[in-house]
């Protein structure tokens, strides 16, 4: 990921590569104008109302047509509700007790949101010393590559006999998840401060502390936000997986268990309903800070590479 | 045209003990291996007067940016002495004496244009000896430059030509009395940068502090300096001073005026003789 500016008269927007780093396009071209690709919901030359209405309900269509071929295949085949349930059923299974899920989505959610900020604090601090001191770096390295490559799921059951059956064996479950890309990620950040701007705040002794806070967090923000778009499924993986395994009175994880063993089906697909619903909905708040906090960035340009 | 503040000092008062600004003495530098060693700089002489513009032009490995990263402390030599506002560089730059302008704009991209010009002014706050300017007065720069209806934009959404305006105002915001700059229109097409030129001795003229300018270009170092630097490479050092003679303040007539045409040649002969042409 690179900053890119897309300073230039063509039309449609210049592919996002390295030409900023060689300055490929610091040529002046389109001196003195700013750039389009920022001129907001920049008019196509023919703007199409149908097809704009087409493009806004695309991603819906998408859903819909899922979840219709999915109910047709259950109701045409025949299939045992015990292999696949149909959505339909599903859905009206989960009208019908909100509360228990409700209850059991609340205790999840909690899990995997504490384990992410876990994860993150933890990741932030590692990936500071890491940047900083090369000593730090080459000593972590090793750690965090044994951690990555290592199935961490199997440290659930190690997890319950240290802290017994608390939230913290599913917490600690959903922090190494996600802990993994976001220390990858904040490091590759830290370190990938533009070395002019660098000079630049050394030329009047800047302080570590102002060029870490004014330069080094700021450029690691896209890369701490495109981990934390895999963060947020990781660490709701890591707390379901902590609830199967880790001992569990309660969660969707929990849930899913119980309705395994009793063969409930309702109640298996309805967890794993909500567990797909609460995956998205972190998501889509991400996407939302991620839209605010990186006005700046490239990647929030309105208008798409093809 | 612009009427902004007024300098910190008057340019006498700023030189320091030693009378320049800048003054480097017999600096020698050397780059690579102990075993392997070569000369970017032998001996190089250069003073600077108080309130001067001064560029250093030579051909690409000249040390010319090095020569520009020692003054500014950015950098440490080998041999000689280097004098920055009376004292060391290392020294001038912590109490930031030193303005530096890098070749490419360097703007933050998640600040505005406001932001990016008053990013200096915001660090090492404690040891500066100079009254940056204020949040006002950068505005009005800004203004002067075109730029005034472009302070809340992105980086991003500006021309090539726009953000080197942005890095150009941000370097005289720091009110520092030494400007380094290293090429900083060296990116840019040639039409932008005759305008940029008189941009840059507006917002010069306007604070008057002392300016060390590298470059490339004959016509810019000409029509921007006091006093034309040529070096040599391998090793780099000075082979000729240009005196221009051009009456200030400067204009885009005096690109026709034969004066400016023979300071021209001399460099041109200059930089010739210095690649043993």
């Amino acid at each position: 990921m690179k900053f890119v500016t897309t300073a230039t008269l063509a039309d449609p927007v210049v592919e996002p590569n390295d030409a900023e780093r060689f300055g490929a396009d610091r040529d002046g071209v389109g001196e003195d104008r700013p750039a389009p690709a920022v001129a907001d919901g920049a008019p196509r030359p023919a703007s199409r109302p149908l097809y704009r209405a087409a493009m806004f309900v695309a991603p819906a269509v998408g859903l819909v047509v899922f979840f219709t071929m999915w109910e047709i295949y259950v109701r045409v085949t025949d299939v045992r509700r015990l292999v696949l349930a149909a959505p339909s059923s599903t859905l009206r299974h989960l009208v019908d007790e909100p509360g228990f899920y409700w209850r059991n989505a609340q205790i999840t959610m909690k899990e995997a949101a504490v384990g992410f900020a876990v994860a993150l604090l933890a990741a932030l601090l590692v990936a500071t010393l890491m940047a900083h001191l090369r000593f730090v770096e080459r000593a972590t390295m090793p750690v965090i590559i044994v951690l990555q490559s290592t199935p961490v799921a199997v440290l659930a059951p190690v997890f319950l006999i240290w802290f017994g059956f608390s939230s913290w064996p599913k917490i600690l479950v959903a922090a190494i998840f996600a802990f993994i890309p976001f220390v990858f990620n904040a490091f590759t950040g830290l370190r990938a401060v533009d070395p002019d701007t660098y000079e630049l705040m050394q030329s009047v002794s800047a302080t570590r502390w102002e060029i870490f806070w004014k330069l080094r967090l700021p450029y690691s923000l896209p890369y701490l936000f495109s981990a934390a778009r895999i963060c947020v499924g990781l660490s709701l993986v890591g707390a379901v997986i902590g609830e199967m395994y880790g001992g569990s009175t309660g969660g969707l994880g929990n849930a899913a268990r119980i309705a395994q063993t009793r063969v409930l089906v309702d109640q298996l697909w309805g967890s794993i309903f909500v567990l797909a619903l609460i995956g998205v909905a972190g998501n889509l708040v991400l996407a939302a800070i991620e839209a605010r906090v990186l006005r700046w960035h490239s990647s929030q340009s309105r208008r798409r590479r093809r | 045209m612009l009427t902004v503040g007024s300098p910190s000092s008057k340019p006498a008062d700023r030189a320091g003990p030693t009378g320049a600004p800048i003054a480097v003495r017999a600096v020698s530098k050397w780059f690579g291996e102990p075993d392997a060693q070569f000369q970017a700089l032998a001996e190089l002489d250069i003073d600077v007067e108080p309130g001067e513009f001064a560029s250093v032009i030579g051909p690409s490995g000249c040390g010319k940016s090095t020569l520009l990263r020692i003054v500014g402390g950015l950098l440490a030599h080998d041999a000689g002495a280097v004098t920055v506002a009376g004292t060391t560089p290392t020294q001038a730059r912590a109490t930031k004496e030193l303005s530096f302008t890098p070749q490419a704009p360097a703007l933050m991209p998640w600040r505005t244009v406001r932001r990016n010009v008053t990013l200096l002014r915001e660090l090492n706050t404690r040891r500066a000896a100079h009254r940056p300017l204020s949040e006002t007065e950068a505005i009005e720069l800004l203004e002067a430059v075109g730029l005034g209806g472009h302070l809340d934009r992105y980086p991003r959404e500006l021309s090539a030509g726009m953000r080197q305006r942005v890095a150009l105002v941000r370097g005289f915001v720091l009110g520092a009395p030494i400007l380094l700059m290293d090429e900083p229109f060296s990116a840019l097409d040639e039409i932008t940068r005759d305008e940029m030129r008189y941009l840059l001795l507006d917002l010069w003229q306007h604070s008057g502090p002392t300016v060390l300018f590298v470059t490339h270009s004959i016509p810019e170092a000409v029509i921007l300096s006091d006093r034309v630097f040529v070096m040599a490479r391998s090793p780099g050092r000075v082979v000729h001073v240009e005196t221009v003679t051009l009456d200030r303040p400067r204009t885009v007539a005096m690109e026709d005026d034969p004066q400016f045409h023979q300071h021209l040649r001399n460099v041109r002969a200059a930089l010739r003789q210095g690649s043993g042409r």
